[in-house]
C-alpha cells in the first residue's frame, strides 16, 4: 500500500511533466519550429556543458531554499506563503553585516548566514505568534508580510545602504562573496542548499520530533489528544521554515546577486510553494523539482537563440506542470478514483 | 376526545434502509388535527430519520404517507411545505447575517416577482406573531438573538409558509428552563388554533407535560402509540429503553481498590445543559469499571475531555492517584498513565494518513526501544517488528502494518487505539463509545480487553450511549443527564427501570 502511494506521488508529476512537454511541443510546432530541435537546445542550454550546468545550479539554489521552506511548513500543516518575505529579510540582514561590519571573509560569511536565518526565522515567527496565540490566518499574514518585506527592502536600497545615485545597495565586498562550487558558475550555496534539504529530510523522517511534527500536520486534534505540544510545533514550523528561506536569501545575496535591488527575489516565494506541492512535500524531491524548474528557465534562453522559439514557451511548460500536478493530485484524492484504483489493485494482489 | 378529531397525517409501514442498516423498519405514525404528538426514543431509534422522510429529505425504501387522507409522495422540502408541513430542525437553519424579516420571507414561494411587497409581508408576519405570541423584532439580525428567540423565528417561518403540521426536533435541547416554558405556551396556542405538533424528545418530564399522545420508537421500529393520560413516566421509560436484564458474560467486582481518579464538585460551562458539567463528583477506583450511562450529549464528552486533561474545570478539582491535578494538559495526564480511547477515533484517536505502525508507536517514539538518543534516530526496524507483534496480539486485520490507518475498517482502527493505549499498562482508562459502529466480534474483543485491564488493576471509566454495553461490563453505573450525575447504581443486578428513568431525567 505504501509503495503504491509512493508510486502515485511519483507518477503524477512525471505524467504531468510529459503532458506539459507534449503541449509545449505542439505550441512550438505551431510557431513553425521543430519541437525536437527546440527541446534539444532546451536540454543543451540547461545541462549541455559545464558552464550551463553551473548556471542551472546557480539558478536552482534560491528555489531550493524557498521550496524547502514551503515543504517544512506544510508538513506541520502550516501554510506559510511568506517564503519571499522571509528570503528578503534574510538578504537584508546579510547585506547589513556584509557591508557595514568590520568583519570580512569566512567569519563574515558565517555571521551573514546566521543573521539571514535569524531574520527570516523572526519574520515568520511573528506570523506564527499571531496564529498560535490569536488564531489569525497564517496565509493572509504571511502574504501581507511579503509586501512589508519588499517595501522595507526598498527603503534599504533607496536610503540607508544606497550606492551613490543608483537605487541599489553597495555590493558585497569581494572577500565576503561566496566561493565557486567545484569551479562551476554556481557557488557553495548550492551544496549548502542540498545539505539543508538532507537535514530536513532526516529530521522529518528519522527523528521522534520530526515524527510528531508530521503527526501534528496530518491530524492536529489527534496530536493534541495524544499529548503533543501542538503550539510549540506550529511555532517551530514557522520559525524554522522562515530561517530556511532567510538563509537562502543571505546566500543568494553573498553568492549571486551581491546587492539588493528592485526585483530581488521576486517570485521565489510562490515558486517554492508550487515546487513543494509538486514534490509532494518531500524535501529530497523538492531539491530535484527546483533543479528541474531552474533548468527550464536557463535552457530556454539557449532555445530562443538557437531556434527562435521564445522563452515564454518554457514559462508555459512550467505553468502547465504546476496545473497538471495539482489537478492530478486532486483527482487521486477523489473518493471515486481512489476506490476504483484500490479495488483494481486489490484484485491484482 | 381524540377519536372525534380528524387524522391529518398517517405514515404507514415506513421502512428506510441505509445499505444493510435499517434506520426505520415498518414504522407507523398517525397524527390528529390539533394534537401534540410526541415521538419518543433513544438516540438512533429512528426519530430523525422518520421526520426527514416526512420533510422530503429522504425517500422511504417502502411505505406510504397520507396527508389529510390523500396519499402523497414527498420528494423535497419545498413539496413538504406545500403540503403544510413545517419543520424546526434541532440546529436552526437561519442565515445569521440576515434580519428576522429577511429570514422569514427567504425562499417563500409567493415571491414570484422581482420586487417584494415589504409592507404587506410585514403586516402578515406581525399578525401571525401576535396570534401565537411569537414576539420577534423583525429588523434584528439573527446573530443578536438568543437561542430561544431564534427558535421562535423558525416557528414563525414555518407558520408563515402556512404549515398545519409542525415538527419540532428536540426543541428544548438548547433552551433554558424559562425559554422552554415560553415554547410550551406557544405550542399550546398552536394546538388551540388546530395545528398539529410533532414533538421529538427523550425528556420524560416534558413529554408528560406537553403531549396528547406518544409514539415510542425503539431500534427503528414503532413500539406503541399511547394516550398520555393512560401511562406513567416509568412505563414510558421502560418502553423506550425496552430491555430485559440479560446476565452479563463478565464477573462484576465490588471495587474496593484505591482511588485512581476522583472528581470533586466539578463544573464546566454549567449552564449548558448539553455540553457542560454541573457539579459532578465521582470516583474511579483501581480494578473497577465505572459505566456512565445516558443519552448522548448530556455532558459525557466534556467529562471525558476533562478526565484526560483536554479541558480544565471551571469549578471543583480532580485528583489523580490521590494528588490534585494542577495543570490540565493531555501530556501531563499521559505521564500519569492515563489512557484514552477517544470518542471520535478518526478525528482524535488516529492520524489517518500515517501507517498502522506509526499510529501504534505514536506516543512512544522517544522510548529506548524505538529510537536512539532520546528520539534522535528512529529504529524503523524495531517499530516495524513491534507493529507486527501488536497486529497479532490485538488481531488488527490489515494487509500490512505500513498501510495507512484510515484505510482500515472501524473495528480494526479501534484495535490500533486499544493496542496503543493498553500496552502502556495504564492506571486509569477513559473509554468513550469504544464499540460504537463496530460489529459484534470486534465489540466483544474490545470488551474482553477492557475487562482484562480492569483485572490487572486499571481503573476504567466507560462512557457509552449504548445501554447494553454499560450493563454488560460495568461494575458500577452512574447516570448523566444535563451535565449532572443523576444516580449511582450497582453493576450487579442493575435496576433497569430506575436507570432508565434517571437517563430520561426523572
Amino acid at each position: 500500500m505504501k509503495r503504491r502511494d509512493l508510486l502515485v506521488t511519483i507518477i503524477i508529476p512525471v505524467i504531468s511533466i510529459l503532458l506539459s512537454f507534449v503541449i509545449g511541443a505542439i505550441i512550438i510546432a505551431a510557431l513553425g519550429a521543430s519541437p525536437l530541435d527546440a527541446l534539444r537546445y532546451l536540454w543543451k542550454g540547461a545541462f549541455g556543458n559545464v558552464r550551463n550546468l553551473g548556471t542551472t545550479f546557480s539558478r536552482a539554489t534560491p528555489l531550493i531554499f524557498t521550496t524547502l521552506c514551503a515543504c517544512f511548513a506544510y508538513r506541520c500543516g502550516v501554510f506559510n506563503l511568506g517564503g519571499e518575505g522571509q528570503f528578503i529579510i534574510g538578504a537584508i540582514a546579510a547585506c547589513y553585516i556584509a557591508t557595514k561590519s568590520p568583519l570580512t571573509g569566512f567569519p563574515a560569511i558565517l555571521l551573514c548566514a546566521a543573521a539571514g536565518a535569524l531574520g527570516g526565522g523572526l519574520w515568520a515567527g511573528a506570523a506564527g505568534l499571531l496564529k498560535v496565540y490569536r488564531g489569525q490566518n497564517e496565509m493572509i499574514i504571511t502574504i501581507m508580510l511579503n509586501y512589508v518585506a519588499t517595501l522595507f527592502m526598498g527603503v534599504v536600497f533607496t536610503n540607508w545602504l544606497r550606492d551613490g545615485s543608483v537605487p541599489q545597495t553597495v555590493a558585497v565586498p569581494e572577500e565576503t562573496q561566496l566561493a565557486s562550487f567545484l569551479g562551476l558558475r554556481a557557488t557553495v550555496a548550492f551544496p549548502v542548499a542540498v545539505i539543508v534539504g538532507i537535514l530536513i529530510y532526516y529530521f522529518l523522517f528519522w527523528t521522534s520530533s520530526g515524527f510528531q511534527f508530521r503527526a501534528v500536520g496530518l491530524n492536529m486534534t489527534a496530536a493534541k489528544v495524544n499529548g503533543f505540544n501542538v503550539r510549540r510545533y506550529i511555532l517551530m514550523s514557522f520559525i524554522v521554515s522562515g530561517a530556511i528561506a532567510g538563509l537562502g536569501g543571505a546566500l543568494e545575496l553573498l553568492g549571486t546577486q551581491l546587492r539588493l535591488i528592485n526585483g530581488f527575489a521576486s517570485g521565489y516565494g510562490f515558486d517554492g510553494v508550487a515546487m513543494a506541492l509538486i514534490a509532494s512535500l518531500h524535501p529530497l524531491a523538492g531539491i530535484l523539482v527546483a533543479i528541474f524548474f531552474a533548468a527550464l528557465r536557463v535552457g530556454s534562453t539557449t532555445m530562443q537563440t538557437a531556434t527562435g522559439v521564445p522563452t515564454s514557451v518554457s514559462d508555459i511548460i512550467q505553468a502547465l506542470v504546476i496545473v497538471f500536478t495539482v489537478a492530478g493530485m486532486a483527482m487521486v484524492r477523489l473518493p471515486g478514483f481512489r476506490n476504483k484504483f484500490l479495488q483494481k489493485a486489490g484484485k491484482e494482489a | 376526545m381524540a377519536e372525534d378529531r380528524k387524522e391529518i397525517l398517517r405514515m404507514e409501514h415506513i421502512t428506510k434502509q441505509f445499505g444493510y442498516v435499517y434506520a426505520n423498519r415498518d414504522v407507523n405514525l398517525s397524527v390528529l388535527e390539533g394534537e401534540v404528538h410526541t415521538l419518543l426514543g433513544e438516540n438512533g431509534a429512528g426519530k430523525s430519520t422518520l421526520m426527514n422522510i416526512l420533510f422530503g429529505l429522504y425517500q422511504p425504501t417502502e411505505g406510504n404517507i397520507f396527508v389529510r387522507g390523500q396519499k402523497v409522495r414527498i420528494e423535497s422540502p419545498s413539496q413538504a411545505v406545500k403540503l403544510g408541513i413545517g419543520m424546526v430542525h434541532q440546529h436552526f437553519m437561519l442565515v445569521e447575517a440576515m434580519t428576522v424579516f429577511e429570514n422569514i420571507i427567504l425562499g417563500d414561494a409567493r415571491s414570484k416577482g422581482i420586487f417584494i411587497d415589504q409592507n404587506a409581508r410585514r403586516r402578515e408576519i406581525k399578525e401571525l406573531s401576535e396570534k401565537y405570541g411569537l414576539d420577534a423584532d423583525l429588523d434584528q439580525p439573527i446573530t443578536e438573538l438568543a437561542v430561544g428567540a431564534q427558535q421562535r423565528v423558525e416557528i414563525l417561518k414555518a407558520l408563515y409558509r402556512g404549515c398545519d403540521i409542525l415538527v419540532l426536533d428536540e426543541p428544548t435541547a438548547a433552551l433554558t428552563d424559562q425559554e422552554t416554558e415560553g415554547l410550551f405556551e406557544i405550542i399550546k396556542k398552536l394546538k388551540g388554533e388546530g395545528k398539529s405538533v410533532i414533538f421529538i424528545s427523550h425528556k420524560m418530564r416534558e413529554v408528560l407535560r406537553i403531549s396528547d399522545r406518544v409514539t415510542i420508537l425503539r431500534a427503528g421500529q414503532t413500539v406503541e402509540t399511547l394516550n398520555i393520560n393512560d401511562v406513567t413516566g416509568e412505563q414510558l421509560a421502560n418502553k423506550m429503553i425496552g430491555r430485559e436484564l440479560k446476565s452479563s458474560q463478565y464477573s462484576k467486582t465490588d471495587g474496593n481498590g484505591e482511588d485512581a481518579a476522583v472528581l470533586d464538585h466539578v463544573s464546566y460551562h454549567r449552564n449548558f445543559k448539553h455540553n457542560g458539567l454541573n457539579d459532578v463528583s465521582l470516583k474511579v477506583r483501581h480494578g473497577e469499571i465505572v459505566g456512565i450511562a445516558g443519552v448522548d450529549g448530556n455532558g459525557q464528552s466534556q467529562l471525558a475531555m476533562l478526565m484526560t486533561g483536554n479541558i480544565a474545570p471551571e469549578e471543583g478539582s480532580m485528583d489523580l492517584k490521590k494528588s490534585k491535578v494542577v495543570r490540565f494538559d493531555p501530556s501531563g495526564f499521559i505521564e500519569q498513565n492515563v489512557a484514552h480511547i477517544p470518542e471520535d477515533r478518526n478525528k482524535a484517536g488516529l492520524v489517518g494518513n500515517m501507517s498502522v505502525a506509526d499510529n501504534l508507536v505514536l506516543k512512544i517514539t522517544k522510548d529506548k526501544r524505538f529510537s536512539d538518543g532520546n528520539g534522535l534516530r528512529l529504529k524503523k526496524k524495531a517499530i516495524h517488528n513491534y507493529a507486527l507483534q501488536m497486529q497479532k496480539k490485538y488481531d488488527i486485520r490489515c494487509s500490512s502494518v505500513d498501510q495507512e490507518a484510515r484505510n482500515l475498517s472501524g473495528g480494526n482502527q479501534q484495535k490500533i487505539i486499544l493496542a496503543r493505549e493498553l500496552e502502556a499498562a495504564p492506571d486509569l482508562l477513559i473509554a468513550v463509545h469504544p464499540t460504537r459502529g463496530l460489529d459484534i466480534g470486534a465489540a466483544r474483543f474490545i470488551h474482553d480487553a477492557i475487562v482484562k485491564e480492569r483485572d490487572a488493576g486499571c481503573g476504567v471509566l466507560l462512557i457509552s450511549a449504548d445501554f447494553d454495553e454499560i450493563l454488560e461490563v460495568s461494575d458500577r453505573i452512574l447516570v448523566m443527564f444535563e451535565g449532572k450525575i443523576m444516580g449511582e447504581f450497582s453493576g450487579k443486578n442493575p435496576p433497569i427501570e430506575e436507570i432508565s428513568l434517571a437517563m430520561a431525567g426523572k
